[in-house]
């Protein structure tokens, strides 16, 4: 009953704040309601009333309307507070999954100051950050993961209660940019390939090595080439072969050396090898399906190499109404025009 | 969560201090001792004792130098706090003990601020308190305690939601003070035109507290304490001329049963249905006869009036004796307006029986001034009697004295004959009783006389030393008249006031030390003190006394006729005037804003620069990728347009700087110029051709 409505928000307030990684706060897209403490104060100011009402004191009505001022100046206040504030995504974390993914933000007031701004995504969030205008602080945020893969946190709540915490006024962002979320590493089994690295014997034992495959029942992921084509127009039955040892190893971290895991399960173990074979400093290789990655060594190989686990068989995130800094609505409008010249 | 750790979270929650930040905490005291200062008569002694400590203890616990109490503790303390509050409450419920009901309910509410939520509502609690004090105190200074009490709140708000602001509590005090200097206007016309309702119900503001000031009855000692006050009765402002001093008298009530030695109302007061609004009394132009009275609270009905008065407000009526009474017992400060007649024309002559309760007396005692009296009537006519009493009391040795001897048994005989030192009231009772016993109705009169000028001498004080009584008698063709043996014994207390008349003596406030008037001599404690009442005056007149008659008087003053819905409509309209107002400034702002930023809007033309070339911006696009689209459709362009992208990043991405920002910027404006001549050189060869091909 509330989840169509609470849907149809969402889309409304998805529409009204598109995707993108800089966000200037204004009108446009500030929300500010009373808080709770709100909704006392003026269930306080209706009471204050009826007391100067009743005993005809003028100065409780004089009181009444300076603090009803008062909540109407702070409206100003919390608003402007907000308003003319840039967040900038900077800089998108990475991680392993499970783990809290470091968001970089940076925070730069307008003219106005900006205390006690509360950055929060989901149940993270982080201790309020106040901003002289014109200042700019950077802040890291941790935003949660589940899984590997790409992380773009829907939205990244951005709010205000300064100065009384009457009320609040806060708004999203809605970053372009997501994050990589390493698969979790998982201690490796012993992989059952023994072979030493060395291109041509690999190619002569794919050659000659047909006899030691292993025989198993195809999957979703497996090469096309891989399957003994052969065998299914005999049996009709769909196999293939995994040969041992091919492309195996202890400088290439196979995805098709742990045949029966669960895929996530492999990436997981991968990455665990790759942790560990990047600490150790030895060359190695990374052979995914549809994606091989050359034998190197260092840190920077070791980054590649988790990044590639992460997005495998990931889709980029892409918005359609994503826009990178630097863009603005007004700016639409005006490509649109020229587009709209150009057409005519 | 093991069970050990969840107690201790307990404990943690139910021994420990809290996150609430210090500072904040310390505004919401310092708040709290600010707000029960206006108070401070009219609690019991033990209760502010009380306050102080559970604070103290709240403070301290802050500090980790004790604990707050447990739960147990807690509603231990709280249960004896409320035996103690019952005990001295008595079952009375008034206003008063209302108001220390709810103070101690902060006191006991500090033993369990711990969290935020408990600060807010400390925060509503203490906001109340202050409306409540302005039931008590509504003195200016009193107003601007309160007023304080609530900006301390404010700020003590602003740390506790910024706590580790450097300089928060500066820039809360500037960011109040500018809120509340941008509002005031609208909080001046809120108050001018939001429509004084009469109460919704009504509420008497009862209160326990003994008044100073005069009472419905009178012994002989009676006035004489009063005359150790100096606490204000009532002040006055003259339309036309200021009367004599001499001619001061404001009457107050009559005393017309004498009951041993104590003087009495002889009637009850008729039976009045309590009005249920307080009018006040207007603010409109006065009349040269007429004059406004501002009384103090007395909690009493009666209004004081000069002789031969008539009532212009509403909210007096006159009383058979041509006595003032209010609608409603004056519990907070009353004004109301009366004019001055004339002569009286005609005479309301009175019947014998009515005027029989005038001559009441006790069966017995005071032989010697039954004798006197006796002996008058033998030889004299009424007024004859009058004159020749007077003349005794100017004659012989009497004096006029704040110190009179005690007279226990018979009184007015011993005052008369042989000690022959006493105060106004024991005059007027003696007098009246002589001349009760000659045969002549006569009456006491209790009320004022004198009253001093306000700074400006354009109002008049009245205070409760220049309480007096006095005695009318009735004569056959002229009504009563009034007669003053204070007059012939002391002139100089009629003519000039108390402090004269005891000024041999050096008894005038010999008991009130901390009463300015006692140090009148001083010119600046006078000084000092009359301009204070002169501004407390006019805060009172025209703030305090702003209701329902004042608003319509002034209303009736401007064109067209304002009624109570068109002051409705006019409240309506200048809070949603009020709120346009605000909205379109801060819009404007923004607006301003924006186009301050100089550096967007380099950006911005550098984007208009790229849509020209036919370059225009995609969606998710970054800037290095635009400046090699553009690059690739204007090589000429193509280096600078790099540069200008590789700046834009390091404006995003690269660590704050703000010192070389405005270099940065020159830089990036240069670019663009140098882009601009780039592409545009290009479009004329490009144009050219194009003519010319078109021309071929």
């Amino acid at each position: 009953m509330k989840n169509p409505f609470r849907n149809r928000f969402s889309r409304w307030i998805n529409r009204r704040i598109p995707r993108s990684d800089l966000q200037i706060f204004s009108q446009k897209n500030i929300f500010i309601l009373p808080t709770g403490a709100g909704v006392v104060f003026g269930l306080l100011l209706v009471i204050m009333l009826l007391t100067g009402i009743n005993y005809q004191n003028s100065l409780i009505y004089l009181s009444t309307f300076l603090l009803g001022a008062v909540f109407v100046g702070a409206m100003h206040q919390t608003h402007r507070n907000l308003s003319g504030l840039e967040l900038t995504l900077v800089h998108p974390g990475e991680g392993y999954a499970g783990d809290d993914i470091p968001f970089r933000f940076r925070l730069k007031a307008g003219r106005d100051d900006a205390i006690a701004i509360l950055l929060s995504c989901e149940e993270s969030g982080l201790a309020p950050v106040h901003l002289h205008s014109g200042q700019a602080q950077d802040v890291t945020l941790p935003v949660h993961s589940a899984h590997r893969g790409y992380l773009r946190p829907d939205r990244v709540r951005i709010e205000t209660r300064f100065p009384f915490g009457l009320l609040k006024a806060w708004s999203w962002v809605r970053p372009v940019s997501a994050g990589v979320v390493f698969p979790r590493p998982v201690p490796a089994p012993e992989a059952f390939s023994t072979v030493e690295d060395g291109e041509e014997s690999a190619e002569a034992r794919s050659v000659e090595g047909n006899d030691h495959a292993d025989i198993r029942p195809w999957r979703e992921g497996d090469l096309s080439q891989r399957v003994l084509w052969k065998r299914y127009a005999r049996t009709g039955q769909m196999v293939v072969a995994d040969w041992e040892g091919e492309q195996g190893g202890p400088y290439w971290l196979d995805f098709n050396a742990y045949p029966g895991a669960d895929h996530e399960l492999r990436l997981s173990y991968l990455a665990y090898l790759v942790n560990e074979r990047g600490r150790s400093g030895v060359r190695f290789g990374l052979n995914l399906p549809g994606q091989i990655i050359e034998p190197d060594s260092g840190p920077a190989h070791a980054a590649r190499c988790l990044r590639v686990l992460a997005t495998w068989g990931e889709e980029r995130p892409r918005d359609a109404m994503a826009e990178p800094h630097g863009t603005r609505k007004k700016e639409r409008e005006t490509t649109s025009e020229w587009v709209a010249e150009g057409q005519a | 969560m093991s069970l050990i750790d969840r107690l201790r979270g307990n404990e943690s929650d139910e021994g420990a201090t809290t996150n609430l930040p210090s500072r904040a905490l310390l505004w919401l005291i310092a708040s709290f001792a600010l707000l029960l200062s206006p108070q401070w008569d009219r609690l019991p002694l033990w209760l502010i004792a009380a306050c102080a400590v559970l604070a103290a203890w709240r403070w301290l616990a802050q500090y980790g130098r004790v604990r707050l109490p447990g739960r147990l503790l807690r509603t231990g303390i709280m249960l004896i706090l409320i035996g103690v509050y019952v005990a001295t409450v008595q079952g009375r419920f008034t206003v008063d003990t209302a108001a220390s009901f709810f103070v101690l309910a902060v006191g006991l509410k500090w033993l369990e601020t711990r969290s935020v939520r408990d600060f807010y509502v400390l925060f509503f609690i203490l906001i109340y308190l202050a409306s409540v004090n302005f039931l008590f105190h509504q003195e200016i200074l009193w107003a601007l305690v309160n007023f304080t009490g609530i900006a301390l709140l404010l700020v003590g708000l602003q740390v506790l939601n910024a706590p580790d602001l450097p300089g928060g509590m500066t820039s809360g005090w500037r960011r109040l003070g500018g809120m509340f200097l941008k509002t005031l206007p609208i909080v001046v016309l809120l108050f001018v035109f939001f429509p004084r309702m009469s109460p919704l119900w009504s509420v008497p503001l009862v209160s326990g507290e003994a008044r100073t000031g005069i009472s419905d009855t009178m012994r002989p000692g009676d006035i004489s304490s009063l005359a150790q006050s100096s606490e204000r009765a009532f002040r006055v402002t003259f339309g036309g001329e200021m009367p004599a001093y001499r001619d001061r008298y404001w009457r107050g009530l009559i005393l017309d049963y004498l009951d041993g030695e104590t003087w009495r109302q002889g009637q009850r007061e008729g039976f009045r249905p309590l009005g249920r609004v307080a009018v006040d009394g207007g603010i409109g132009e006065l009349e040269p006869n007429q004059y406004d009275v501002l009384l103090e609270p007395t909690d009493q009905r009666w209004a004081f009036a000069l002789e031969n008065s008539r009532a212009v407000s509403d909210n007096v009526f006159e009383d058979s004796a041509d006595l003032f009474r209010f609608r409603r017992p004056a519990d907070s400060p009353v004004g109301y307006r009366l004019a001055v007649e004339g002569e009286v024309s005609s005479v309301q002559e009175q019947s014998s029986a009515e005027l029989r309760r005038y001559l009441q007396l006790p069966r017995e005692g005071n032989p010697r001034a039954r004798e006197l009296a006796l002996e008058l009537r033998r030889s004299m006519a009424d007024e004859q009697i009058i004159r020749s009493l007077l003349e005794r009391f100017r004659e012989q040795e009497y004096f006029y004295t704040l110190r009179p001897p005690a007279m226990p048994d018979d009184g007015i005989d011993s005052l008369l004959f042989d000690e022959k030192r006493g105060f106004c009231a024991h005059y007027a009772g003696a007098t009246t009783f002589v001349l009760r016993a000659a045969g002549i109705p006569s009456r006491v009169v209790v009320g004022y006389q004198g009253g001093e000028s306000g700074a400006g001498g354009d109002y008049l004080i009245v205070r409760q030393y220049d309480a007096h009584a006095w005695v009318e008698a009735y004569i056959e063709g002229r009504g009563w008249v009034r007669i003053d043996p204070t007059a012939a014994i002391a002139p100089d207390r009629i003519e000039s006031g108390l402090r004269d008349a005891v000024a041999e003596e050096g008894s005038f406030l010999e008991d009130n030390w901390a009463s300015p008037q006692r140090y009148a001599d001083v010119a600046l404690v006078q000084w000092a003190s009359l301009q204070l009442d002169r501004i407390n005056y006019q805060w009172q007149r025209w703030v305090v006394g702003y209701q329902g008659q004042s608003q319509m008087d002034l209303m009736s003053r401007l064109p067209g006729g304002f009624g109570m819905r068109e002051l409705g409509y006019m409240t309506a309209g200048i809070v949603g005037v009020g709120l346009l107002i605000a909205g379109l400034i801060s819009a404007f702002q923004m607006r301003r804003g924006e186009r301050r930023d100089a550096f967007r809007r380099v950006v911005d033309t550098w984007h208009r620069l790229c849509a020209s070339a036919g370059v225009p911006v995609r969606h998710g696009e970054t800037p290095s990728v635009l400046a090699s689209r553009l690059a690739k459709a204007e090589p000429a362009a193509a280096d600078s347009a790099r540069l200008f992208a590789r700046m834009v990043n390091s404006h995003y991405y690269s660590a704050v700087q703000d010192e070389d920002g405005g270099e940065q910027l020159r830089r990036m404006r240069r670019l663009l110029g140098t882009m601009k001549r780039q592409l545009r050189k290009r479009q004329l060869r490009r144009s050219r051709t194009r003519t010319g091909k078109s021309s071929d």
